[in-house]
């Protein structure tokens, strides 16, 4: 046809993408290296909103890359770092294969390698656009320090990973700006909060996982190189900020200990270094100004000892957050300061079923203790987490219950214990071992009365228990009862409300039926839940009295 | 195919061996050797070695030399006395009383030994043109001079000319990954990283880059039920969510089945086997003959069709006349009643802005909700993890029982599909160029 017609495919969303393949071959780069360069230069993949267009017609499933984010890597210098580290892997192995052993040293020994710190600076221009970022690299960098020293992964980068989580907790610590932990299933979600912003990081648990086939450890490898470097360079700003040195040295006391203490082989000389870090205070004598608040006070003047079975890092880490003096066992780490038979330790936190010698004066508890005291922002009871109890459930502070939705008891009954009201259901339920079936009876219904009361207060407004005593029935003469102004115009405004709701057109209530049935809908649920809750309730006291009565 | 010959040469040599031991033991072996003696031309230099047997030669000569070697000679030539003596018994050995018995003290020094010693008292000199050396002291000036220079830092010639020589580029880069790396601060105003820091505003990395692919959190924190020790309700909540997962995935197979299954309908009944029998062989033959006279009659000439066609064509060209004229006509009239129609134009009007407001609403919402979904990257969708939860009575109260669920490296690379950060692939299968043949060696074949 003539030659001014415009062809397809020639100029639109056709020419602003380009597959994967494309752009690899336009780079000179393998697959493995154009993942590597993409993972590092923080450039994702695209999904074209007309993919019939963007694939010249065909509907193969693509990869498309914009063609201008393409034209930018061009310029990145770690291609060439890519190309030359290609050709000294290709002079290697020609130099083993002729069984030239000096040449293959002298290559070994100018190994080609790459830095990340541009690329860091170009993708954060600003400390704070680094620090939103950081949880991924806080949690990719914990999951690292972790892993089993095989050699599958370079034990370097392990290294580097334990430093650098390492120096974290001990600037969280230093700042004591922890403010939520869960403890969950996969692993421990802590969130705490650093110049501004909150950061949430999960940390696995210690002990040995095995690893999943279908995850590919090259991405997770070039992933946290990353991060490690990412997460270095915001360790040492937000060690400038505290004016503190960077990296962080021991003070004289604590290397004299470590040293005394290398010398039964507690741990590797490259790791003495870091366990010492983490479990010797380095900064005792330092003194933030604003320590003011309670929260932050939690556990000051505590002294806390850590038997053999709890996690150790964790609760050291989160006890040290909040002012508390922690130690262990001498045979277990690096760091302990003093000893099980220390007359001074108030608290001692256990998770056996029972223990033989206990001393009088500390409290044994269960490591859950200080967890749900650091979500409560209070010490809470010790009794709940005696040895051998049945713990309370252990709730996640990561949630907030709007208006209407249900509240676990549990929950009800912590907030009114921030609030300072001790609740008395709970002794008066615990009576139940009375002979007297009558008056169990009777308890048992002014307590169902009494959850059943609290329940539907519960699930119409979020309130804290307002409790009834269980009043015995009497005549007693009538009262005046002041008029409460402020009630009576609410109910005056109620009344004008359902007049106006009667006077509807037949249409406009059939739409305002629906709004409201879709708001009580949740109101409706939580109350199902109660109803839930207390047939599992009842069922447990059923239980409890047939184990008692055999 | 020389060395294939030599190859055999040497096989079939090292097989003639007398200790050779064979795969397959030959049960009549040397019956079947002996009768077949290949015939050799032995006037050929190359079977000279080959196929000469001169062992025998060989071994009397080796006895000679034995002879010679242990006894002094042959055996044969030696006299009867040399070889043989006549054993009379054992005698005791007499001492001869003309030797004399050597003391114990005995060895008195060599004469010459005695001569040789030195006899004098007096230590030998001292040879000091060994110790000297002519420049000694200008030596060590210098070496002084050096080393207060080398403590204020200036170096000597050589070693300033070596280090010019030095390419700033070349020196041993260090590992990204080294432990023991130093940071520095980054984001200070005047801080210039190593390599590339200022780029042209050409090389500039581009804005949209800055925006990140998916707008979810990158750390999702774990549903309540998903505690070590979780309250009731919650637990029940998470176990609820895991059983609909199930039972959507149950669902789905069991509706592949149920549309794979073959249906009652298909199935072959007596009847339909019979109909299919007999089809065609009875009674249909009089309606076809019936369908086909049908068909004659309706053979139409060309010429009439045409002729009535054109006068149908005038009658339609004029009533479409007609129609336009009415349309124009009818158009000219609703122009002018479209003045008294203004309010139900009005209405019209608004019906249609409300729904393109809230075609437009559902739009906007449709474009938030898939800035927070996995997108669609690749060959491979986005496979959601399955829910880390543990049943009832899997639910250990104590944190020193507890068993983790779920590997949080799993959950990491989860996360960083479902944000649109890396496409989901699955590894790469072996693929072959060439199909694989299996072929049985000769030697095996022959076992039974």
């Amino acid at each position: 046809m003539g030659g001014l017609q415009k062809k397809k495919y020639e100029s639109g969303s056709a020419t602003n993408y380009i597959s994967r393949n494309k752009a690899r071959k336009k780079l000179s780069l393998s697959l493995a290296d154009f993942r590597r360069l993409c993972i590092l230069k923080g450039i994702y993949p695209h999904e074209p909103k007309h993919k019939k267009k963007v694939n010249k017609g065909s509907t193969a499933q693509r990869t498309f890359y914009l063609l201008k984010d393409i034209r930018f890597l061009m310029h990145e210098p770690i291609v060439g770092k890519f190309r030359e580290y290609k050709i000294f892997v290709r002079k290697l192995r020609k130099a083993y294969g002729k069984a030239e052993w000096g040449t293959a040293e002298k290559l070994r020994g100018n190994k080609p390698g790459y830095k990340l710190d541009h690329i860091i600076k170009e993708r954060y221009p600003t400390f704070i656009d680094a620090l939103r970022d950081v949880d991924d690299a806080l949690s990719m960098c914990f999951l690292f320090s972790t892993f089993p020293r095989t050699g599958k992964c370079h034990v370097q980068t392990i290294e580097l990973c334990r430093r650098l989580s390492v120096e974290w907790m001990n600037y969280i610590i230093t700042l004591r700006s922890l403010r939520k932990v869960f403890l969950s299933i996969k692993g421990i979600y802590y969130q705490a909060e650093v110049l501004g912003q909150i950061i949430t990081w999960l940390v696995p648990y210690q002990f040995a996982h095995d690893h999943p086939t279908d995850v590919d450890y090259r991405v997770m490898a070039t992933f946290t190189e990353l991060y490690t470097t990412l997460l270095g360079f915001i360790n040492f700003r937000l060690y400038q900020t505290l004016n503190l040195v960077y990296p962080p040295k021991l003070d004289g006391k604590g290397e004299e200990e470590s040293r005394a203490e290398s010398e039964e082989d507690y741990a590797m000389d490259s790791e003495r270094y870091m366990e010492v870090l983490l479990h010797l205070f380095c900064h005792s004598r330092f003194s933030h100004p604003c320590f003011g608040s309670l929260q932050e006070k939690l556990f000051e003047g505590l002294k806390f000892f850590l038997n053999r079975e709890v996690p150790r890092e964790s609760l050291a880490f989160v006890l040290r957050c909040f002012g508390a003096q922690v130690s262990w066992d001498k045979s277990l780490c690096i760091g302990s300061t003093y000893d099980v038979t220390d007359e001074t330790i108030t608290h001692h936190v256990v998770d056996r079923p029972s223990l033989e010698k206990q001393y009088i004066n500390r409290y044994y508890v269960q490591p859950q203790w200080v967890y749900d005291c650091v979500n409560a922002r209070m010490l809470l009871p010790v009794e709940d987490y005696f040895v051998g109890v049945t713990l309370p459930p252990h709730l996640s502070p990561f949630v907030e219950e709007k208006e209407g939705d249900y509240v676990p008891p549990e929950k009800l009954k912590l907030l009114a214990l921030q609030k300072g009201e001790r609740p008395e259901q709970e002794e008066e339920e615990e009576e139940e071992d009375n002979d007297d079936s009558e008056e169990e009876e009777d308890e048992d219904q002014s307590d169902d009365e009494d959850e059943l009361k609290g329940m539907e207060e519960k699930c119409r407004v979020c309130r804290p228990i307002v409790l009834f005593q269980a009043s015995s029935v009497k005549v007693t003469p009538g009262e005046a009862k002041p008029v409460n102004r402020q009630r009576a115009e609410q109910e005056a405004k109620a009344e004008e409300k359902r007049l106006a709701v009667m006077m509807m057109k037949k249409r406009d209530k059939y739409l305002y039926d629906k709004i409201m049935f879709g708001k009580k809908r949740s109101v409706r649920e939580a109350n199902k839940m109660s109803a839930k809750r207390k047939a599992l309730d009842e069922a447990s006291k059923a239980n409890k009295k047939k184990k008692l009565k055999k | 195919a020389r060395n294939m010959a030599a190859a055999r040469r040497h096989k079939r040599v090292a097989a003639s061996q007398p200790g050779f031991l064979r795969l397959k033991p030959d049960l009549d072996h040397s019956a079947s050797r002996i009768g077949h003696k290949k015939r050799v031309n032995k006037n050929k230099k190359k079977n000279w070695n080959k196929y000469s047997d001169i062992q025998d030669v060989e071994e009397f000569l080796e006895d000679v030399r034995l002879q010679e070697r242990a006894t002094g000679g042959l055996l044969s030539d030696k006299s009867d006395d040399g070889l043989f003596f006549v054993d009379v018994g054992e005698q005791k050995v007499r001492p001869d009383p003309g030797a004399v018995e050597k003391k114990g003290k005995g060895l008195k020094p060599l004469r010459i030994d005695l001569i040789l010693q030195p006899d004098s008292q007096v230590p030998p000199p001292k040879d000091i043109l060994a110790y000297q050396q002519p420049n000694a002291r200008k030596l060590r000036l210098m070496a002084q001079k050096a080393e207060k220079l080398a403590a204020m830092g200036v170096l000597p010639r050589r070693e300033r000319l070596l280090q010019r020589r030095r390419i700033p580029g070349s020196e041993k880069p260090v590992a990204n990954n080294d432990p023991a790396r130093a940071f520095y601060d980054l984001w200070r105003p005047d801080q210039g990283c190593d390599v590339f820091s200022d780029p042209p505003p050409r090389w500039q990395r581009p804005e949209k880059l800055n925006v990140k692919p998916s707008l979810l959190p990158a750390v999702e924190v774990a549903a309540p039920g998903a505690s070590y020790n979780p309250d009731f309700t919650s637990h029940q909540a998470l176990l609820l969510e895991a059983h609909e997962t199930e039972v959507a995935k149950l669902k789905a197979e069991e509706k592949l089945a149920r549309q794979l299954a073959v249906r009652k309908e298909d199935l072959a009944t007596e009847e339909s086997v019979f109909r299919e029998q007999v089809e065609g062989l009875i009674e249909e033959e009089e309606e076809k003959l019936e369908a086909e006279e049908d068909d004659e009659g309706t053979a139409v000439g060309p010429t009439a069709q045409t002729e009535k066609k054109t006068e149908k064509q005038r009658k339609r060209e004029k009533a479409d006349r007609v129609k336009l004229q009415k349309k124009a006509e009818r158009k000219a009239i609703d122009s002018r009643q479209q003045l008294f129609q203004l309010r139900t134009i009005s209405a019209e009007l608004r019906r249609r802005e409300q729904q393109t407001s809230v075609r437009r609403t559902r739009r906007k919402d449709q474009q938030e909700r898939e800035k927070v979904q996995p997108r669609r990257l690749g060959k491979l969708r986005f496979q959601a993890p399955d829910l880390d939860v543990q049943l009832s009575d899997e639910l250990s109260g104590s944190l020193r029982t507890l068993k983790p669920e779920g590997s949080i490296l799993k959950d990491r690379f989860k996360s960083l599909q479902k944000r649109n950060l890396i496409e989901p692939r699955e590894r790469a299968k072996f693929k072959r160029k060439f199909k694989v043949k299996y072929v049985e060696k000769r030697e095996f074949r022959e076992i039974q």
